[in-house]
Order: structure tokens, then C-alpha cells, then sequence
């Protein structure tokens, strides 16, 4: 028990800022008068019995407004540690909703194709003449 | 800026309108470049940048233009800047992709549909499909990859063709951890800005380009690796002969 103290006061530590964290750094002070902050002090449960044995516990955090909406999450605790996080309410925003898409990789082919048009860094005038898009145009004229 | 434009349309219009039509849109691009080149001492840029125009004595365009500079400012965290410390006011990066969208909006407007505009190697192109060759950052008459594109915009920002000359506005220096970064999206405003935006950001530039509602990305990283996003439009493949 000696042992698992500073530990219990390091984890007890370490939740600390993660309860207080909010989303958005914009508008962190915009108040929240109706939300009932459950805020569950983690030290009472994890300082009476530590770590093993200890039902899992469903916490909600507070529901704190960013200027992208409101968000709220559910944390899961077994014992001193987070089982799970869940958003409870995220706002419906490009930046929340959006999930980044794997990248795919691949190696670089060079190849000549049956083309229409050209993309690539903008070219001046000096370089059109022997670009590509120069060839396709007179093709075209 | 001074950079070669190329019109196809394929339309069965009249041809006065046609004619019309190309016109108005060469007449739009000369005077973005007259209103907005930082390189022309007289221009609306150059004036609000010695501080000769009130900051509410600026035209609706070069507002606009400024707010999307902004945005896009904000959205990398300060890779991409047009207001560089010891340079002059540059939104060359956004008024090129801004000005020849709007360019195509006036080929649409006089009823055009099926056209594809070329300035410099960015593309906005409609009824379609046209198929867009993107060039290969090592070899100028080959391609990395080629797509389909039936109406929408495709931008690429690298540096074969004009060297180090996009900044990281985090660091003031030249990016250089990207060779070439293309962007398909619904229009060349986003899709030009998005593509030079990533080129500044560097390798974290591509997921953040993929991450943008819209847009698709190939990127070629430095160590001449392919990064391209699911959803980049390909084509049925028709390669040539290499």
C-alpha cells in the first residue's frame, strides 16, 4: 500500500488536467450555468480501496460550449485507470466530423498517357514553350 | 504574375458568343493581374501595402481575397502567409486560383458547358470528362499520374519550375519536405490554395490537405514516395507507351 500511493496521487495528478481540459481554446471561458458538473473526484474511490477489484465506474464530464458547439464526454473508469472515453455530444462541424481518410501509399511511376490538359507548378511564359500544355495546345489550334 | 492560360471549349454555341465569352474572360484575368500583382507599383495590393488605402477603402475583392488569405493562414497554423516578415504584401497564391475560378463562372454565366481552362498549370474544367495529366516533379515531358475530371478544379504546388519560392511561414523558410503536391476540389480557389497551403506545411501538409471537405491529394514527398488519398479520382487506365 506503501507502494501504490504516489502512484494513486501521480494517476489522481494526471486526471486532473484532463477534466479541466476544454476543446476549444477560443471560448473557454464562455460559462455553463446548467450543466451539473458531476465531476467525480477520483481521489475518494482510488485512496479508500486502490487498484484491482473496483467495478467499472461511467462518469460524465461536464458539457462544455466551444465555438463549434457543445461537447461532453463519458469516461469509463476500471479502478484508477480509463477504461473507455465516449463523446456524449459533439458538435456536428467539418472539423469533429471530418475524419481524416488513410493515406494510400504508392511509388512514383513516369508514363506518357492520352491527355486533355496538364497540372503541375505554375510555369512562366519562358518555360510554356517547351512544356507539355504547349504541345497539347498547338495539337489542339 | 505573368503566366500562360489555355482555353479549350468544346461547345456547340454560337460562335459570336463563344468569341464573346473568351474574351470577357482574357479582359478579367489582365485586370486582376493590373488591380492585384504585387510586382505592379500602382496596383490595389501595392498601394494598401505602402499604406496608401485606409484599411475600408479596399475593394470587395481584394476583401474577399485578403478574408481567404486569412482563412487559410489560420487553418495551417501560420504555414501559408501572405504577409511574410521583411516582404511585402504577396496573395499572389490565392488570387491566381481565385481570379481564373471566377474566369470559368463567366464562361458558365454565358451559358457554356463543356470547357476546360488552364493558367499555368492549374485547371478548372466542366462536362467533362477531360483527362488531366499531372506532370512528374522530375521529368517535365512525362506524368506521375493521370485523372478524370468532369467538372471541378485541379491545382499543383511544387518547385521544379520557379524553385524554393514557397515559404513556411512558421519557420521563414522554403519548404522543401514536399516535390509536388496536387489538389482536385470542387473549385481552383480551394484547390490552388489547399495545394500551396500543403506544400508550406511540409509532410504533415498531406493529411492535412486530405483532411479538407472536398479535396482530394497526390503528393510526391522527398524521398519520391507517393501519399494520395482513396477518393483521388483516377482514370480508366490509358496509358501510352513509355
Amino acid at each position: 500500500m506503501k507502494r501504490a500511493l504516489p502512484v494513486l496521487i501521480l494517476t489522481v495528478a494526471g486526471l486532473v488536467p484532463l477534466w479541466r481540459y476544454e476543446p476549444s481554446a477560443g471560448t473557454a471561458a464562455t460559462a455553463q450555468p446548467a450543466a451539473p458538473a458531476p465531476a467525480p473526484s477520483p481521489t475518494s474511490s482510488s485512496g479508500a480501496s486502490s487498484s484491482s477489484g473496483d467495478a467499472p465506474r461511467t462518469v460524465q464530464g461536464t458539457a462544455v460550449d466551444t465555438e463549434k458547439g457543445t461537447v461532453q464526454v463519458e469516461v469509463v473508469f476500471e479502478g484508477d485507470r480509463i477504461g473507455s472515453v465516449r463523446m456524449l455530444q459533439q458538435p456536428n462541424h467539418p472539423q469533429t466530423t471530418a475524419a481524416v481518410p488513410t493515406l494510400i501509399e504508392e511509388t512514383l511511376q513516369a508514363q506518357s498517357a492520352d491527355i486533355d490538359t496538364v497540372s503541375g507548378a505554375t510555369i512562366t511564359s519562358e518555360g510554356y514553350r517547351e512544356s507539355l500544355q504547349a504541345a497539347l495546345d498547338a495539337k489542339g489550334a | 504574375m505573368g503566366f500562360p492560360v489555355s482555353l479549350r471549349i468544346d461547345d456547340a454555341g454560337p460562335p459570336a458568343r463563344v468569341a464573346d465569352a473568351v474574351d470577357a474572360v482574357f479582359a478579367w484575368l489582365h485586370e486582376t493581374d493590373a488591380r492585384f500583382s504585387p510586382f505592379k507599383a500602382d496596383s490595389e495590393v501595392s498601394r494598401l501595402d505602402r499604406g496608401e488605402l485606409p484599411a475600408d477603402g479596399i475593394s470587395a475583392d481584394l476583401r474577399e481575397v485578403l478574408d481567404l488569405c486569412e482563412h487559410y493562414r489560420v487553418a495551417t497554423g501560420g504555414a501559408f502567409d501572405v504577409r511574410l516578415p521583411g516582404r511585402g504584401l504577396d496573395p499572389c497564391a490565392v488570387v491566381k486560383g481565385w481570379s481564373v475560378q471566377r474566369a470559368a463562372h463567366l464562361l458558365t454565366a454565358a451559358g457554356l458547358r463543356r470547357f476546360c481552362l488552364n493558367a499555368g498549370g492549374d485547371v478548372v474544367a466542366a462536362g467533362g470528362p477531360w483527362r488531366v495529366g499531372v506532370r512528374h516533379p522530375d521529368h517535365a515531358d512525362r506524368l506521375c499520374t493521370v485523372l478524370d475530371l468532369t467538372d471541378g478544379a485541379v491545382a499543383t504546388s511544387a518547385r521544379y519550375e520557379r524553385g524554393d519560392h514557397i515559404v513556411d511561414g512558421r519557420t521563414g523558410r522554403p519548404a522543401a519536405e514536399l516535390l509536388s503536391v496536387t489538389v482536385v476540389a470542387p473549385t481552383l480557389t480551394e484547390a490552388d490554395a489547399v495545394a500551396t497551403a500543403a506544400f508550406a506545411l511540409g509532410a504533415e501538409g498531406v493529411g492535412w490537405a486530405a483532411g479538407r471537405r472536398g479535396c482530394e491529394v497526390f503528393a510526391v514527398d522527398a524521398g519520391r514516395r507517393v501519399l494520395r488519398t482513396p477518393g483521388f479520382p483516377g482514370t480508366g487506365e490509358r496509358p501510352a507507351a513509355a
